[in-house]
């Protein structure tokens, strides 16, 4: 495989767009849906629901979505298969329940004192959902950067929706895995090392942009 | 409040039964109980923030439940509900105290010198930019109730107040809403008894809850 310098930049900026932009997607379901749980007195059944789901085999969701978009499947029209977009719409089904349910663990125990808190100061519906909102926001953003590790180190919807191609859709993992499959160990070890600091260094600086802004 | 019942979502007994009470200004209402027996729950109808059941809460003859959603954020600035554990916000001691300034349209400056008159009253100042994390359970009480102050309402509900409060703390509480009181607000304190309100802080009327009915009245 041998990857020059440039490519292992292509193939780590690759995996940022794509990991960073399902994650996003993801959240923008993910966190209004966990609000409203957040609000409901029962939701014991569809909590264990959603958290059995979180560990959900990325083979499973890659070879359903692969027989959704192949081009005798219903979405086949839209040309989506192997493509950095299909990627992207399987990490973001895939992080959806660890999003919901750690995102509704962090906000099950704010949103209702914080409710009755801004009620009680005489607040209107949409000072009370911002008060919501600003105090929840360190419990949000973890159980996004949760969602991004998850989706960055997945394989298996990468490698079955996205093909793994040089250049269009290879990302951290899928190379790692060809690497590996080539014997060649020496630059697999170098992408696992990229792909661990990635998700460490993700981690670190979201809870130092975080720590400065409750300060 | 008349005939007030209240059930929580999902529970299969009554939290409140048949409760009646009227919550006048200018005086010190003790609402007395063990843990369970509805002291809670009654302050949050009383601070509006919970719907009842079955009865009628009513401000100014007024039933509150049935008016419009800008009608209703107006009441409830005439009344504040203070936690038994503080609800404090991230950020700093100060920035708490304006919340409810901030929140009636005031000015940050404005806010800001509104909020540091109350915390020179509770003796607050020192802690102006200190951080909400770094404050101990005693601390925080005092934050949350200079908080409520600031709203200047007529009616504060504050349940179990001197639970994490030492008697120096609980004393200066007390003259703080005598003063209060002197100025018609109205005050009502839910604790386990009379024995835990610090000296000076004598209660008008004192109602006790049992399994969530009135079981007595005095004064």
């Amino acid at each position: 495989m041998s990857l020059a310098f440039s490519e292992i930049l292509e193939v780590t900026v690759r995996s940022l767009y794509v990991s960073g932009l399902a994650t996003l997607l993801s959240a923008s379901w993910s966190v209004p849906a966990a609000y409203l749980l957040s609000f409901r007195q029962r939701v014991g059944v569809l909590e264990a629901v959603v958290e059995s789901l979180v560990g959900m085999p990325t083979v499973l969701l890659g070879l359903l979505l692969y027989m959704l978009l192949s081009s005798s499947g219903p979405l086949g029209p839209l040309r989506l298969l192997y493509t950095p977009h299909a990627m992207i719409i399987g990490q973001s089904i895939l992080v959806t329940p660890l999003i919901i349910s750690t995102c509704y663990r962090a906000l099950r125990v704010i949103a209702v004192p914080y409710l009755e808190l801004a009620l009680s100061m005489g607040a209107s519906r949409s000072q009370a959902m911002m008060l919501i909102l600003r105090e929840s926001a360190p419990g949000v953003v973890a159980s996004a950067v949760m969602g991004f590790s998850r989706a960055v180190g997945e394989l298996g919807i990468a490698m079955m929706v996205g093909g793994n191609i040089r250049g269009s859709t290879m990302v951290l993992t899928t190379a790692i895995a060809l690497g590996v499959t080539r014997g060649e160990f020496e630059a697999a070890i170098i992408l696992g090392v990229i792909l661990l600091a990635l998700t460490i260094a993700t981690a670190l600086s979201v809870k130092t942009l975080m720590g400065a802004g409750s300060r | 409040m008349r005939d007030i019942w209240y059930c929580y979502p999902g529970a299969s007994s009554w939290a409140l039964k048949e409760v009646s009470i009227e919550l006048g200004s200018g005086e010190i209402m003790l609402v007395a109980g063990h843990n369970g027996s509805g002291k809670t729950t009654l302050l949050k109808i009383a601070g509006l923030i919970y719907r009842p059941t079955r009865g009628e809460v009513s401000v100014d003859g007024c039933d509150f439940w049935m008016l419009e959603e800008a009608e209703k954020i107006m009441v409830r600035r005439r009344i504040t509900y203070i936690h038994e554990e503080p609800v404090l916000m991230r950020g700093s001691v100060l920035e708490n105290i304006m919340y409810p300034l901030r929140i009636r349209g005031l000015g940050r400056e404005d806010a800001a010198m509104k909020a540091k008159t109350i915390m020179r009253e509770l003796e607050l100042m020192d802690l102006a930019d200190k951080s909400t994390k770094e404050l101990s359970a005693g601390q925080s009480q005092l934050v949350a109730i200079a908080r409520a102050l600031a709203a200047e309402p007529e009616l504060i509900l504050l349940d179990e107040p001197f639970a994490h409060l030492d008697s120096w703390k609980s004393g200066l509480i007390a003259q703080v809403l005598q003063a209060r009181r002197r100025n018609g607000v109205g005050i009502v304190i839910a604790s386990h008894g009379r024995g835990e309100l610090p000296e000076g802080l004598e209660p008008d009327r004192i109602i006790i809850l049992e399994d969530g009915r009135i079981r007595g009245m005095k004064g």
